[in-house]
């Protein structure tokens, strides 16, 4: 009891005693658990909605679509119709008239697919309503996703070829056949719009007895030349989903490359508290604490932090889920809340413990087995010497040649310090490319749809780059703020030797500034790899030229205002008393 | 080295009551209270007291290394208790050579490196730094060393690295805090036989010391207790006995 | 020098250091037999800038004083000009009396009795502040140190005398230490 209670007080003492650097640790462990937490969470997402809006909708196992008067395209209304009485049919509704009709709304001018519809329910495909009511005579059915693009209400007036309509219902479908944005229409109206001037198109819902062999049976009933098309509800799903796999896509990237950088920052977090850690448990071994007892400490220290980590990171994901999944508003329910499991909860929970295990062994390890003299009188991480380094250095103004040699003394930390910058550089570079690719190929003028889907794509990407940032900011602050603390006998020293604060601010600035350009420099291309790797069709890329160079310089002035700070007050400690202190 | 300066020349160092208090209210401490002091060119001062009694805050003081709360302080005839720190940083590199009782070489560069690093980071050339950084380590004795990282010299060897770098810039006066607190006698005695060539040399120089030989190197003792000077010594010059007569070995 | 009434000079120092220098002389004809300026040019070597401690005349006083008593036999050798006629050798008696002084582990080192007694005696009769006879002391003390510690820095390395400086500096040193303690005690004790 009394050592339990022993060990929480040392424990807690040392976490306030070291605020900052806990919060740090926090912070890191947080920013990689709440994207494992949406990218578990993304998983979930394709199936689930699609299927209950199937469900709630009575929605086709195949939908078909009748296109009569294209050149050397076979068949008649009446031989598609007979499609109702195919074996295996169940249960149908339609023909519906379909005509393609032009939409002005809000300054929008779009092309539209019109179902023309009856008042009573259909037994397959009945559209769910998810705000007023079905259709009328004077009033249109807009489909959610299309709607919400719009930016279109119940109630708001819009034209359909010149005429005013009223917008009597928003709802959903996953009968969609075609790539243009849907809406309902009662029959009497679609007709009296289309005017006779094209042969009208026809759309047919079939439920089958087997709906798993739906697309076997499209597959039989589409000949090529045929004057329809046959869809499977497998092939409605994928081309729905389209959007949320890349944004899944996007997102496991992205997770991956902030874990990086996660772990390059608990690396530096972990390598700077290592010396001071070390160090205590040969003091409290001095005094007669059992290794044991420490490396408990320890373990209760950095297991507290991790699970204040995974609550916050699971949190924040629940909190960003919603977020991301925004496509799912075609289809029924919200995608993302529901979507954090139990099962990615303990993910998270398990991967910060991990990561709070490593933290602890590393120190225990070595201080159980450093000699508990040595642990007090040497410095656990003495400083490296690079003769090239040096002798380069000299050659140097004084802020650089200290610049130099505080890049040389500790590689390892520059190095994870540049990789977590690179990743960041890179991610910003995919998203720029992200915002100037169009979708599907070709950006249709006026097809918002194909907008919409390219808009949420590149919501995932500008989210996640922005957390990427905001973690390789933290991560490019913990950094400096290490090499300072690091480097201030050496910096003391270089002031009592001559040196102004100006240039050792200018020096402690300058260590991050060198690695933080050849970061700029690699970021570039390695965010066109990453860019590669997640869009769809890279080559159809424009890339922003002038906009993707001036990340080089966006990424000098970013680190130099992130170090300015610490470096400053780094620089402006009384030298006495850091050299009184040894 | 050069002829000697006679002692008595132009003041290097003008410290006029000179004040520095730590902390606030309850906790203040005055660690030196009231002092004044002036060191002239080719003068060798020794600062002794106990431990505690404010002679380190004072040669920090001195050096520019610490603001004083009260009185003023000219380093070369330029008052310094008041002048920004850019610029007392730039006087002080030709003006002050500093040796620490912990030598305070950087791990990391040889003895050569540590030595050349107050003139580089004065602006002086490479080979010029470089050149009299080996002139300063054939001076120290150690010419041999100049290779070794300073964690393969002893303290004594590490300690006359430290003196040859603090004399890197041709400083007007040197400030030695404790400079042999980590050594034993016969490296003390090697640290001695230097400050005292520096002396003869002309070199100015204040020692802060509780040991009484390294006192006993210096033309002027003066003695601190709690922050204010409360006695002065001269050791030179003055009508001196016999050593035979010191020792008691008379015939 | 012999008047009734004079204290008697300190003894144990005068007699402490004719005892050395004739010891000295025998354990140093024990090696080889020598001629008196030999003898004298070896201490005046040991010694260094302390040689000065060593009257002219006192090695042939001493010599002769030991011949009277057996301890060491000469022999005239040489040319009848030069002053330094005799060669001196150790007797058997002589050379007892040298094993039993380098078997001898007394220790000369006065404990500083009479100083500490004075600064009680000064302090009971308020006759002077003991701080102030302290401070005295130290200063005398401190410049000696400093005399004697630039004549062993004189000194060339290696030198034998240095060795015997540095002796003379640590005995300084550790006196001004305990001065300092004597300090630290009446500077509390005017207080109280
Ligand atoms: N940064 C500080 N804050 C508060 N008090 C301080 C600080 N630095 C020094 N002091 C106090 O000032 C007084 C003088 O300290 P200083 O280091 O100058 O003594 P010193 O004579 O050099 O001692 P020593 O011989 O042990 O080195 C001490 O009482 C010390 O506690
Ligand atoms: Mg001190």
């Amino acid at each position: 009891m009394g050592r339990a209670l022993l060990i929480w007080r040392l424990a807690l003492g040392d976490i306030t005693r070291r605020r900052r650097q806990s919060a740090l640790l926090v912070a890191m462990i947080a920013a990689t658990t709440a994207t494992l937490t949406l990218s578990l969470a993304l998983q979930g997402v394709t199936n689930d909605p699609f299927a209950r809006t199937r469900a709630a909708t009575r929605g086709p196992d195949v939908s078909a679509l009748f296109e009569p008067g294209f050149h050397g395209t076979m068949g008649t209304l009446a031989q598609f119709a007979a499609l109702v009485r195919s074996p295996g049919v169940t249960a149908s509704s339609g023909p519906y008239a379909v005509a393609r009709l032009e939409l002005i709304a809000r300054g929008y001018r779009v092309r539209v697919h019109a179902e023309g519809r009856d008042r009573d329910r259909a037994q397959v495909d009945q559209p769910l309503l998810t705000a007023g009511h079905w259709t009328a005579d004077g009033g249109v059915v807009i489909e959610r996703g299309f709607a919400e693009a719009l930016g279109v209400h119940v109630g708001d007036a819009i034209l359909l070829n010149g005429r005013r309509f009223a917008v009597r219902g928003i709802a959903l479908t996953t009968a969609m056949p075609i790539s243009d944005p849907l809406i309902w229409l009662t029959r009497s109206d679609l007709l009296a719009l289309a005017g006779g001037s094209e042969p009208l198109w026809e759309s047919l819902n079939l439920k089958l007895s087997d709906p798993a062999a739906a697309s076997a049976f499209a597959d039989a009933r589409n000949p090529p030349n045929a004057a329809w098309f046959l869809e499977s509800w497998q092939e409605l799903r994928a081309d729905d989903s389209q959007t949320i796999a890349n944004e899944r896509q996007v997102l496991g990237i992205g997770a991956v490359l902030l874990a990086m950088i996660a772990i390059a920052g608990i690396a530096v977090l972990v390598g700077s508290r290592m010396a001071e850690q070390t160090r205590r448990i040969g003091l409290l071994k001095a005094v007669g604490g059992t290794p044991g007892l420490l490396a408990t400490m320890l373990l209760a220290e950095n297991l507290l932090l991790a699970s204040a980590a995974t609550v916050i990171g699971v949190a924040a994901g629940r909190v960003i889920a919603p977020e991301l999944t925004a496509p799912g508003n075609s289809l029924l329910g919200s995608a993302g809340t529901a979507a954090v499991s139990a099962a990615s909860v303990a993910l998270a929970a398990a991967l910060a413990f991990a990561v709070a295990i490593i933290a602890t062994l590393l120190p225990a390890l070595s201080g159980a087995r450093t000699s508990t003299i040595r642990a007090l009188n040497d410095p656990a991480r003495p400083p490296r010497r690079h003769p090239w380094a040096i002798g380069l250095s000299s050659r140097l103004p004084a802020p650089g040649l200290l610049a130099l040699r505080l890049i040389a003394r500790r590689p390892r930390r520059t190095l994870l310090g540049m990789a977590s910058l690179t990743i960041a550089v890179a991610t910003v570079i995919a998203t720029l490319m992200e915002r100037h690719t169009p979708v599907l190929g070709v950006r249709v003028a006026g097809n918002i749809l194909a907008a919409d889907k390219q808009a949420s794509l590149e919501h995932v990407a500008t989210v996640l780059s922005v957390i990427l940032v905001v973690v390789a900011a933290i991560n490019l602050l913990f950094v400096t703020w290490a090499t300072v603390l690091d480097a201030r006998r050496p910096t003391a020293l270089a002031r009592a030797l001559g040196a102004t604060p100006n240039q050792v601010s200018t020096g402690l600035a300058g260590a991050q500034l060198v690695p933080g350009a050849l970061a700029a420099l690699f970021g570039l291309p390695a965010g066109l790899v990453v860019f590669g790797l997640t869009a769809g069709n890279p080559l159809n890329a424009d890339p922003p030229i002038p906009l993707l160079l001036a990340v080089i310089p966006a990424t000098l002035i970013a680190v130099a205002a992130l170090t300015a700070i610490p470096a400053r007050v780094g620089a402006r400690r009384p030298v006495a008393e850091v050299l009184r202190s040894e | 080295m050069t002829e000697p300066i006679l002692a008595g020349g132009e003041p290097i160092l003008a410290a006029r009551t000179l004040s520095k208090e730590y902390g606030t209210a309850s906790a203040l401490v005055r660690a030196v209270d009231d002092v004044s002091l002036t060191v002239n060119q080719g003068e060798s001062v020794a600062i002794v007291g106990p431990s505690g009694c404010g002679k380190s805050t004072l040669l920090y003081l001195l050096g520019g290394l610490e603001r004083p709360t009260a009185g003023t302080l000219a380093l070369d005839s330029q008052p310094i208790h008041d002048m920004p720190e850019s610029r007392l940083a730039r006087l002080r590199r030709h003006a002050v050579g500093f040796v620490f009782q912990a030598f305070h070489l950087v791990d990391e560069l040889t003895a050569l490196e540590n030595i050349e690093l107050p003139a580089l980071l004065a602006g002086a050339s490479p080979s010029a730094a470089r050149e009299r950084a080996r002139d300063l380590l054939e001076q120290v004795d150690l010419s041999d060393r100049a290779a070794h990282l300073p964690s393969a010299l002893s303290g004594g060897q590490r300690q006359r690295v430290a003196i040859a770098r603090a004399l890197a810039n041709r400083p007007r006066v040197v400030l030695a805090d404790e400079p042999t607190g980590n050594l034993d006698s016969a490296a003390t005695t090697d640290v001695l036989r230097l400050f005292d060539q520096l002396r003869t040399a002309g070199q100015t120089l204040v020692v802060v010391t509780h040991d009484s030989r390294v006192a006993a190197t210096a033309d002027r003792l003066i003695s601190m207790r709690d922050g204010a000077f409360v006695d002065e010594t001269r050791l030179t010059g003055g009508s001196a006995r016999s050593l035979t007569e010191i020792t008691g070995l008379e015939a | 020098m012999a008047e009734p009434n004079e204290l008697p000079t300190p003894e144990p120092l005068q007699g402490y250091q004719l005892r050395v220098v004739q010891e000295v002389l025998l354990a140093l004809l024990a090696g080889e037999a020598s001629h008196g300026y030999q003898l004298r040019a070896r201490l005046a070597l040991a010694l260094g800038p302390l040689a000065g401690a060593l009257n002219d005349g006192q090695v042939y006083v001493t010599l002769s004083r030991l011949e009277k008593s057996g301890l060491v036999g000469s022999q005239r050798v040489g040319q009848a000009e030069r002053p330094d006629r005799k060669v001196y050798s150790l007797t058997r008696q002589g050379r007892e009396r040298v094993d039993t002084w380098l078997n001898d582990v007394s220790w000369p080192k006065p404990a500083p009795a009479e100083f500490h007694l004075k600064l009680v005696a000064a302090a009971a009769a308020g006759l002077a502040d003991p701080v102030g006879i302290v401070d005295r002391q130290r200063r005398e003390l401190l410049v000696g140190l400093a005399q004697a510690q630039r004549a062993a820095l004189a000194e060339p390395p290696r030198s034998v005398a240095a060795l015997l400086l540095e002796g003379v500096v640590l005995r300084l040193q550790a006196d001004l230490r305990w001065l300092e303690a004597c300090a630290r005690y009446w500077n509390q004790a005017r207080e109280r």
